[in-house]
């Protein structure tokens, strides 16, 4: 991977509770050295204006209380079309294991079950950042 | 009373003591617990020299309980949290509860009841943003007939209903009354609980009204229950949120007496007495994995919020009693081997009955990955019972206290617990302290140091930083069936097809003034939401004259 700092957008969808997962992640991405935008309530309109806006290389969806599945349909269609198509999305949180190959087979690059250090998050980002796109 | 300190029998069994370990004794480090105290290895009569033990329970100040006897009455209420889908499927569900035998103090139904997201943001199932939400946390009460169909056929004067709610916590009571009204009921025959929790926004990282609407709609809910619905539970202090969020059982404690005096506060700015409401206030506890730190937190925390009352002027015991009920830790479950989970719960529910609480949820093993299956969910009511009649852990009052130990943590949590209370009401309490963000920064940091200290291996858990294993578990997952949403939707099309428009229309200008009419301190609005309410106006449509009024505040 090139110098240039990792841009992560962290979001947290609209309607969710309990926040502390997700900013611990957040605080863990920026100790490995990205650059994190924290970016809580959003509809799948509000995670893409943003991650256009902030043009980042990763989108990190954080999810507490289900609706994952239709997120990411209403989301991936939309990153491509306003020309994220390049974008890494990955997703964590309280995601049931049998749900982890239907997101990717939606397109997720990664689904990371939780409770793992941010280092693995942050590995994984490093690693694939770039490489990976929505097909 | 002979003094164990001076005694020659202690003196002369302290010198063996000493003499036996002298081999090692400088390689015995005092090990922390959760909230930072150092705890030695063995305690004696002289860690607890200058405590008052001359206490008894049911008597001021509560340290060794609310009642007298103890459990010998009544043993505790089992409260588990439950609710999915739409009324139907969450009244099967309380059915079935009911056969598996949970219930309240002398055999009376207790329903603690979770909404789902969408309701509890004052949203509707039919709203776009709550797509893929419906019913899949919790159960979907958007209307005055959700909630006629939730009561309908339980006694009213034998069943508590609680409602766990977001921002339409008002929106929810004025339906519940509506539809009690329905039935031919008055509304004073109500038993159950609002949570009435706002000021969880401190820590919880979800928006809600503006720091000055929410207290002050807390109030009002407060000062409609007092004057028409009496045997309502109208505050729920949510120290399991502080808890879930990072807060040391240190921080939960100070922090959640800090928000029960803001809640007093709430109720004395509404204009009413402190002994006509505080004794409706509750608590939600946490309970982590360090059972003495645990117990003494309990017993530390009845104490604490006697005083508390007292100097409030609360002169009723009943306004004096700090009511418990616990929600066993869901941060430290593990999704890795999910069934070590039931290792914890029945432990941290132990801790719950020998720190002598009115009432318990048991998490189920599997809530790090969903919400419980039939089996775990189950299992999870099975742990209390078991501990209610198998264990004869409830037969005595306080069994823990005299204990050299569990009495020295008692006051030295407490004594910690008074210098963060102080120094929070010191710099202008809670509310402040939410507004500014000082409590939402003490528990992150918190919650970091945590996680790097399970990272680093330094706090041990089992299956994720030891005894790791890669073998999977079989199990079956719980899961809601997205056609909840359709059903969900189509009954609430069926519902406002009902309706006649004009009243409801009519009904939301109303609502719609009284909002900013209780804004310039002109009107209640307890009043208003249940009149529309008794029109057919939704949770969602409640909702949004409110959010125009008090705000979408996120807090920093």
């Amino acid at each position: 991977m090139s110098e240039k700092t990792i841009k992560v957008l962290l979001a947290k969808k609209k309607i969710d509770v309990h926040g502390r997962g997700s900013k611990l992640i957040a605080r863990e991405l920026r100790d490995a050295g990205m650059d994190v935008i924290y970016f809580r309530f959003g509809t799948a309109d509000d995670i893409v204006n943003a991650a256009v806006q902030e043009d980042v290389d990763v989108v990190a969806l954080s999810i507490m209380t289900s609706g994952h599945n239709l997120l990411v349909e209403d989301l991936i269609p939309m990153l491509k079309e306003k020309g994220k198509a390049d974008v890494m999305l990955i997703m964590g949180g309280v995601i049931p294991k049998s749900d982890f190959e239907g997101l990717k087979k939606l397109g997720v690059h990664e689904v990371f079950p939780p409770g793992l250090p941010g280092e693995t998050v942050a590995n994984y980002i490093r690693e694939n950042v770039g490489k990976v796109g929505l097909s | 009373m002979s003094n164990p300190k001076t005694s020659e029998n202690f003196e002369k069994a302290k010198a063996a003591w000493e003499k036996a370990r002298q081999r090692y004794a400088d390689k015995i480090k005092p090990r922390k617990n959760l909230s930072g105290i150092e705890v030695k290895s063995v305690y004696t009569a002289e860690d607890v020299e200058g405590i008052d033990l001359d206490t008894m329970p049911g008597v001021y100040p509560y340290t060794r309980g609310l009642y007298p006897d103890g459990y010998a009455l009544t043993p505790w209420m089992q409260q588990m949290v439950f609710g999915y889908g739409t009324c139907e499927e969450t009244r099967a569900k309380m059915e079935k509860m009911v056969a598996e035998g949970m219930e309240g103090y002398f055999g009376h139904k207790v329903f603690n009841m979770v909404l789902d997201i969408p309701c509890m943001y004052g949203i509707d199932s039919d709203h776009p943003e709550a797509r893929g939400n419906v019913g899949q946390c919790g159960c979907v009460l958007c209307s005055v007939e959700d909630y006629d169909e939730i009561m309908r056929d339980w006694d009213l004067k034998t069943t508590n209903f609680s409602y766990i709610t977001g921002d339409n916590c008002l929106p929810a009571l004025a339906l519940a009354c509506a539809a009690a009204e329905r039935r031919g009921d008055s509304i004073d025959m109500l038993h159950g609980n609002s949570m009435n929790w706002y000021p969880r926004i401190a820590v919880q990282d979800i928006p809600s009204w503006e720091p000055k609407w929410g207290y002050a709609l807390m109030g009002d809910l407060i000062k409609f229950c007092t004057n028409k619905v009496p045997a309502w539970n109208t505050t729920n202090i949510f120290m399991y949120g502080l808890s879930e969020a990072g807060a040391t059982p240190l921080q939960e404690l100070a922090y959640g007496l800090s928000w029960g005096k803001s809640v007093i506060d709430a109720g004395v700015n509404a204009g009413l007495a402190p002994d006509s409401f505080v004794g409706r206030i509750g608590f939600q506890i946490g309970i982590q994995n360090d059972f003495f730190e645990e117990v003494a937190k309990l017993r530390a925390h009845r104490r604490m919020w006697a005083k508390i009352t007292k100097d409030a002027g609360c002169t009723k015991p009943q306004c004096q009693h700090a009511r418990v009920h616990i929600h066993t830790s869901g941060n430290v479950l593990t999704a890795q081997q999910p069934l070590n989970n039931t290792a914890r719960i029945t432990m941290q529910v132990m801790a719950a009955i020998m720190g002598g609480v009115q009432s318990i949820h048991s998490c189920s093993f599997d809530e790090a990955i969903s919400i419980p299956t039939e089996i775990s969910h189950r299992t999870a009511i099975r742990t209390q019972q078991i501990m209610m009649w198998e264990s004869g852990l409830r037969n005595v009052a306080d069994p823990l206290a005299g204990s050299y130990y569990v009495e020295w943590l008692t006051d030295k949590m407490e004594k910690e617990a008074w210098e963060i209370y102080n120094d929070l009401e010191s710099k202008g309490g809670y509310q402040k302290g939410l507004e500014e963000g000082w409590i939402k920064k003490a528990i992150d940091d918190t919650s970091y140091q945590r996680k790097q200290a399970v990272k680093e291996g330094k706090w041990p858990v089992v299956g994720l930083n030891m005894y790791q294993s890669d073998e999977e578990e079989d199990y079956q997952q719980f899961k809601v069936d997205l056609a909840i949403e359709k059903k969900a939707i189509e009954k609430l099309k069926a519902f406002k097809a009902k309706r006649s428009q004009e009243e409801v229309d009519n009904a939301i200008a109303h609502l719609r003034n009284t909002c900013f009419e209780f804004k310039e301190g002109k009107a209640d609005l307890m009043p208003a939401l249940v009149e529309a309410a008794r029109k057919g106006v939704t949770n969602g449509e409640m909702t949004v004259p409110m959010r125009e009024a008090f705000g979408w505040y996120v807090s920093e």
